[in-house]
């Protein structure tokens, strides 16, 4: 795939150019670069968030970078996570209620989809704030509902974006360990992408994303 | 049960603040262009209703039937023309001289009716009495006040009110009728004609000669028409038939009336254009500015598997329950101002706001329509982005 934007007086701002992944099931794979170098633009296309200028996203036999918007959609909500390192959680909605977002729109039933998310929000050990507005949760909290919703729907891939990036260490430790075990215990294929060299610790694999390029190779340092 | 949290979704509060100025300004506007609307078309309607005569010359009564003295021989040759169905005499006089002619559809006068004659006005064969009685034949020193002139005094039913140095029993109050009449003080007519000669010296010495009888003492005459008749062309036979009248052409009075009243009507559709633009650019700008606010919002929605259908459905709903909220408050508000000026007002007789079923209808129907137009067309704008994209923007 590859990524241009347009910068300051539309001049081309190559992002991406030529990468290629294969994800398996129940792989954890973790992706380092410099800051600035595309990784998150990488997580973007890989999740149908915005469309690549060339290339195609595959999941599970389908090619679903080139479906309709509504199709798009479709698949974004049964199949595919999100963890964001800001959590984007909607501030109008308690908790619980960001939880079950995931649901609503991939038309779940709704009792069911609230009894697997207080038990989600139980096992992260954030169910006694579930009535709280994201503004009166901490920070560990804040992503401990986010993962929450990432994995409610049991997607096939979760994309973790700098997930641990504004949490303290034992904050980060807790969503390291459950992106783990969501891969051991639901054969989920997780992306993940950090700066923390201890968040790569427990990666199947190790890419480096490098001049809009992934190697498995680090990058040489700057003489 | 739906709760309040419900129907007003969070985080909206400014939003409904801001819909809520809107509609009450435009309420508010178009309260006042009601009420000089209902004046101008009440005085309309009046004058549609029956032909005014007067006799020649002028300086003599006021309103309607300013001229020179109708006698009662005119009268009744008046209720001789063909198509004619009645006459009916008439003395107005002006309650404050010192402002005899000035705003004769905003002056207080005194009506003095022939009650033993129907009216005659096709518009208004009663006048609508909202406490007490009409007034009846061989009514002596009794009064129908009009609903500004008994509010201005605040007088009742019962009660005594002076015209004309003379004290008048109070036997009714009309209703409202956002018109001249809430201005009158309906008499009979012989306690009017009593009222002018009070007045007048030179009348007292014109009886004194005997050239004159109580019965010639009229300032004018309703005149009524029979089915079928054209009011405009049975006027001009009166004219032609009976010398020594000033007869008015309703047709002619009415266009008189819209043509003197014509600045007051490009005035309310001024203020009414005002209130739309005014109200309704409020209303899209809160309601697209609140949509672009949650720009984020649609973009993890969409990141979680929301449709543009689906964005669209909630941005409506969302959007229809802040509009009305807004339009509701907006209608309290503007009634709420409304209600506490006009109450102060009303100590003089005067009231600026008429908030009718109609406008109250229109503003609600407005703000919800509108609202949702300018929530859909900013959810259209979104949708076009990418989730990613707007998540950025957002952030």
């Amino acid at each position: 795939m590859s990524k241009t934007y347009a910068g300051p007086g539309g001049a081309p701002v190559p992002v991406l150019a030529g990468v290629d992944l294969e994800l398996a099931s129940g792989e954890f794979v973790a992706v380092a670069g410099p800051s600035g170098c595309g990784k998150s633009t990488l997580l973007n296309l890989l999740g149908l968030l915005e469309p690549p200028d060339d290339g195609e996203v595959w999941i599970g036999g389908e090619r679903v970078s080139h479906h309709g918007r509504r199709a798009q959609a479709r698949v974004r909500g049964a199949s595919i996570g999100y963890v964001f390192q800001s959590f984007l959680l909607l501030s109008g909605l308690t908790a619980l209620d960001n939880v079950l977002l995931a649901a609503r729109y991939v038309r779940r039933d709704r009792s069911e989809a609230r009894r697997e998310a207080l038990a989600l929000l139980e096992r992260l050990e954030v169910a006694h704030r579930k009535d709280h507005y994201p503004p009166q949760l901490s920070g560990g909290e804040q992503q401990r509902v986010a993962y929450c919703r990432a994995v409610l729907n049991r997607p096939a891939l979760v994309l973790a974006d700098e997930p641990t990036g504004n949490l303290d260490d034992h904050h980060a430790h807790v969503i390291l360990g459950e992106l783990r075990r969501l891969v051991a215990e639901r054969n989920t294929a997780v992306l993940l992408v950090t700066h923390r060299t201890e968040a790569r610790a427990g990666a199947d694999r190790v890419l480096y994303l490098s001049g809009g390029r992934l190697t498995s190779r680090p990058p040489d340092p700057v003489a | 049960m739906v709760t309040l949290r419900e129907l007003l979704p969070r985080g909206y509060a400014f939003t409904v603040i801001g819909i809520t100025v809107g509609v009450a300004g435009l309420v508010s506007l178009g309260a006042m262009a009601e009420r000089i609307t209902r004046f101008i078309e009440g005085g309309d309607r009046f004058v549609l209703g029956q032909i005014s005569v007067a006799g020649e010359g002028m300086g003599m009564g006021t309103g309607f039937t300013a001229g020179g003295l109708l006698s009662a021989s005119k009268i009744a040759e008046i209720a001789a023309v063909p198509g004619v169905s009645g006459a009916q005499a008439q003395v107005m006089l002006p309650l404050n001289t010192s402002t005899s002619h000035f705003l004769t559809l905003t002056q207080e006068l005194i009506m003095g009716m022939d009650l033993s004659v129907p009216v005659p006005n096709r518009h208004y064969r009663e006048l609508p009495v909202g406490a007490g009685r009409p007034l009846r034949p061989g009514d002596h020193r009794a009064t129908v006040l009009g609903a500004d002139f008994a509010a201005s005094r605040h007088v009742g039913v019962g009660g005594t009110m002076a015209l004309g140095g003379q004290d008048f029993m109070i036997v009714g109050i009309l209703e409202k009728t956002f018109t001249a009449p809430d201005r009158f003080a309906l008499v009979s007519i012989e306690d009017a004609r009593e009222l002018w000669l009070r007045r007048d010296p030179l009348l007292v010495q014109a009886f004194g000669a005997g050239s004159l009888r109580r019965g010639d003492l009229n300032s004018g005459a309703a005149v009524g028409w029979r089915d079928g008749e054209d009011p405009d062309a049975l006027a001009r036979r009166i004219q032609t038939t009976v010398r020594g009248l000033n007869v008015t052409i309703p047709g002619e009075l009415s266009r008189l009336l819209r043509q003197s009243t014509a600045f007051f009507s490009a005035l309310l559709l001024g203020m009414g254009a005002l209130g739309l633009l005014i109200g309704g650019l409020s209303l899209a700008n809160t309601v697209t500015a609140a949509v672009f606010e949650r720009i984020r919002d649609f973009g993890i929605k969409r990141a979680l598997g929301a449709t543009d259908l689906d964005l669209l459905g909630e941005v409506l709903g969302e959007g229809l329950r802040v509009s009305l909220w807004g339009g509701a408050t907006g209608v309290l508000l503007a009634l709420a101002i409304g209600t506490a000026v006009d109450a102060r007002l009303l100590r003089d007789g005067q009231q600026l706001f008429l908030f009718s079923p109609r406008l109250l209808i229109f503003a609600l129907v407005f703000s919800v329509a509108l609202g949702a137009l300018a929530a859909g067309y900013a959810t259209l704008r979104i949708a076009r982005l990418s989730p990613a994209e707007a998540i950025r923007r957002g952030t």
